[in-house]
């Protein structure tokens, strides 16, 4: 037990304390963030502001129609955010949409476009859009629209603009110039389109699990399940190779001699997984009491209450579960890599079917949700290498019998437990003759050995 | 008796590594393990030390079949040197203590005590990239008596280390010999054999070729070795019932008697021929003569 003891400590000491710990636990979640968010943010940017668009309306009559639905559509847009982002603060959404209703009709600064309406004012139309042009050119405008006096029937109106890139502005406008005619066809027909609108609006189908009382609620579990998968993804991702070099460290300092005449391989193995696992609990508390840390602060900066969502007991217990078994049985993997190789390079290029299967394993969480007590959902979720994401995934969609919940443990648990003995063995044959990797065949050889 | 061996056999599929080997060694004794490279030394370490387990064979060690437990009280000093390159110096030699079933607190005043002893204090807080292969291996030594085993084995211990160094290392390993430890020394260097080996095991292509104590190994290889400076006496030497070989040294040569030939009569002979003779010592052969002897016959 001392000597256990003192190979968990040996890594565990040397790893926090190294500088290399300290630069990835800062740098850690600013990649994570620069993957995430950033992307998100440049998205959003809109580095042109407003567009100018200008109108030039024959009908007469679509200018008005079309502006009060650009302002319409741009309330709405606002009242989706800010609904979403506070989706439980009921109140702060009837406020909103007061506010919205109490909203001035003029276009202002904060609009997507400046509009302006052109008249023809007898005019050739060839006179008009040869002025515009000249005006798109001296960069006065961005872009204008036709509406013709045939419009209601044909449905056809004309874009010009310095930029066509923007597909996605196009396709904005034309949305917004074809619900202002759609508006003025109705009118025309003596129908009030508010009327339509209000009648047409969608449903939304509340997911809710038939038996359970709003325990984990349908999605919440759904989301749990892809979590745990991800969690585990990403901490092999991060610590797999670590648990590799644990492993070759001794090879390429010429130090298993030493080691194996004090200590027997199995101890060494377990030693060294649980070292570098209890490195990976050190970072990830770190970064979660910090997460936590700045989420109450910016929710109690912002005014806006904090809510956890609200999971059964029973599921978080299963969730720490399947985590570690996923963990330990993945990382087990790479201790069996860095039994069989003699540098991390080489275990590096050996250890990538290891990350495919658990991709693998994540897609197939897919069809085991769509359908949780198929035969395919409970092989899935007994192979060990699967078992950790879709057993919680049926966990949480459709919990299977407990007996089913036990033995998925069971074999899970216990194929790592013959995978670190498998490591234990490979290790110490396969470093009284180093220098080589070792062969599938050798692998098998020295183990009956 | 501290270590016995007793018909230790070792073979790595078709290629043998030690067979039928048995040896003792002795409390308070140094016990040198002879052979060229690859002749099985370091496979008959590793089965002792337990790293690997004999095909056939006992190892016993304080009385008793060889266990984990045991292997507590063996300190180990193999031929691969390495250290943990970015752990400091104490740290790492308190971790080998912990290896070895040793409480960390304990420790700390050995691992004090022996930095003094090799020169080595005022490194304790360094990392091993900062240290000379020399004090690295040193370093390594120090691991290897740390917790005081009463067998400790030195698979070459004095290769690579300044003249300073080797007697540094020599002196702290005759100290211990004197403590009552059982030493064993791996080497194909037969002068440092010869110094400090009280007895010896000579291994070839995975047997023994020769043991016992030095004493008695050099005995049974008897007196026929004279060291002769002569001057005139070409024509003695050239009779071969009487000289089986010459060995020319700058200013003596060394003769190897033929079988049944005697000293006395070779010093006859010799003056009789009217040689000048300066120097006829009868010498016993040098360790590395009989192992070379030994190794070219086998």
């Amino acid at each position: 037990m001392t000597k256990l003891l003192a190979i968990i400590k040996r890594e565990y000491v040397q790893r926090v304390r190294s500088r290399m710990f300290l630069v990835a636990t800062i740098l850690g979640p600013l990649v994570m963030f620069s993957f995430t968010v950033v992307p998100a943010l440049i998205f959003q940017i809109n580095a042109g502001g407003a567009q100018r668009v200008a109108i030039v309306d024959e009908t007469g009559r679509l200018y008005e129609r079309v502006r009060e639905v650009i302002l319409r559509a741009e309330d709405e847009d606002k009242a989706d955010d800010e609904q979403s982002s506070v989706r439980t603060n009921e109140e702060m959404r009837n406020g909103n949409l007061k506010a919205s209703a109490r909203r001035p009709s003029s276009v202002d600064d904060e609009s997507a476009y400046i509009l302006e309406q052109v008249a023809p004012a007898g005019r050739a139309l060839e006179d008009v859009k040869r002025e515009l042009n000249e005006r798109v050119r001296r960069n006065e405008l961005d872009a204008y629209i036709i509406l013709p006096r045939d419009i209601l029937e044909t449905g056809k109106a004309e874009y010009y603009a310095r930029n066509l890139g923007d597909e996605d502005a196009v396709r904005r406008l034309q949305d917004r110039v074809s619900e202002a005619v759609s508006d003025e066809r109705l009118a025309a027909r003596g129908i009030d389109p508010q009327l339509v609108r209000a009648s047409s609006q969608r449903i939304e189908l509340t997911p809710q699990k038939a038996g359970a009382a709003g325990a984990a609620g349908g999605r919440g579990g759904f989301g749990l399940a892809f979590g745990i998968g991800f969690l585990i993804y990403l901490t092999i991702l991060l610590y797999g190779q670590v648990v590799l070099g644990a492993v070759v460290e001794e090879k390429a300092t010429r130090l298993t001699e030493m080691l194996f005449s004090s200590v027997d391989t199995f101890k060494l193995m377990i030693g060294k997984l649980l070292g570098v696992s209890l490195v990976a609990l050190t970072q990830f508390s770190i970064w979660a009491l910090a997460f936590l840390l700045l989420t109450l602060y910016g929710a109690s900066a912002t005014g806006s209450s904090f809510h956890l969502p609200r999971i059964a007991p029973s599921v978080v217990a299963y969730a720490c579960l399947f985590f570690m078994l996923g963990y330990f049985l993945y990382a087990t993997i790479y201790l069996l890599v860095g039994a069989m190789v003699t540098t991390t390079q080489e275990g590096g290029q050996l250890s990538m079917p290891i990350v495919f299967m658990l991709v693998a394993s994540l897609w197939l969480a897919v069809p085991v949700i769509r359908s949780p007590t198929s035969s395919l959902a409970v092989w899935l979720s007994l192979i060990p290498f699967s078992a950790p994401i879709t057993m919680m995934a049926r966990i949480v969609t459709e919990p299977p019998p407990a007996w089913q919940i036990a033995l998925s443990l069971l074999i899970g648990f216990g194929t790592t437990a013959l995978l670190i003995w498998l490591a234990a063995r490979v290790y110490r044959v396969g470093m009284l003759m180093y220098g080589k990797r070792a062969s599938i065949p050798e692998m098998l050889r020295w183990v009956r050995q | 008796m501290t270590l016995t061996l007793e018909g230790v056999s070792k073979s790595f599929d078709e290629f043998t590594a030690v067979k039928d080997l048995s040896l003792q060694a002795r409390r308070g004794r140094i016990f040198g393990l002879l052979g060229p490279n690859g002749a099985g030394k370091t496979t008959t370490i590793r089965m002792i030390v337990g790293i690997t387990a004999p095909d056939a064979g006992r190892v016993e060690f304080l009385g008793r079949t060889m266990s984990p437990a045991l292997r507590d009280r063996i300190g180990y000093l193999p031929e691969e040197r390495g250290l943990y390159k970015k752990m400091k110096i104490g740290e790492q030699l308190r971790f080998f203590a912990e290896l070895k079933g040793m409480s960390g607190r304990a420790a700390d005043g050995e691992i004090d005590r022996w930095l003094e002893r090799m020169k080595l204090a005022e490194w304790k807080l360094k990392r091993t990239d900062e240290l000379s292969k020399g004090m690295q291996q040193k370093v390594q030594f120090i691991a290897a008596v740390l917790h005081d085993p009463d067998l400790l084995i030195l698979d070459e211990p004095f290769s690579g280390l300044d003249p300073m160094s080797v007697e540094t290392l020599k002196a702290a390993v005759i100290e211990l010999q004197v403590a009552g430890k059982t030493i064993i020394l791996s080497t194909h260097l037969m002068e440092q054999a010869e110094k400090l080996c009280a007895d010896i095991c000579l291994i070839n292509h995975a047997r023994k070729v020769l043991g016992g104590s030095l004493r008695e190994v050099k005995q049974s290889y008897g007196r026929n070795t004279i060291a002769l400076r002569v001057e005139g006496a070409n024509g003695v030497l050239a009779d071969t019932t009487l000289i089986a070989g010459i060995k020319q040294h700058s200013d003596y040569a060394e003769v190897q008697l033929a079988d049944g030939a005697d000293a006395q009569e070779l010093l006859r002979r010799l003056v009789s021929a009217g040689a000048h003779v300066s120097r006829f010592e009868q010498v016993e052969p040098s360790l590395n003569d009989i192992f070379i002897e030994r190794v070219s016959a086998t």
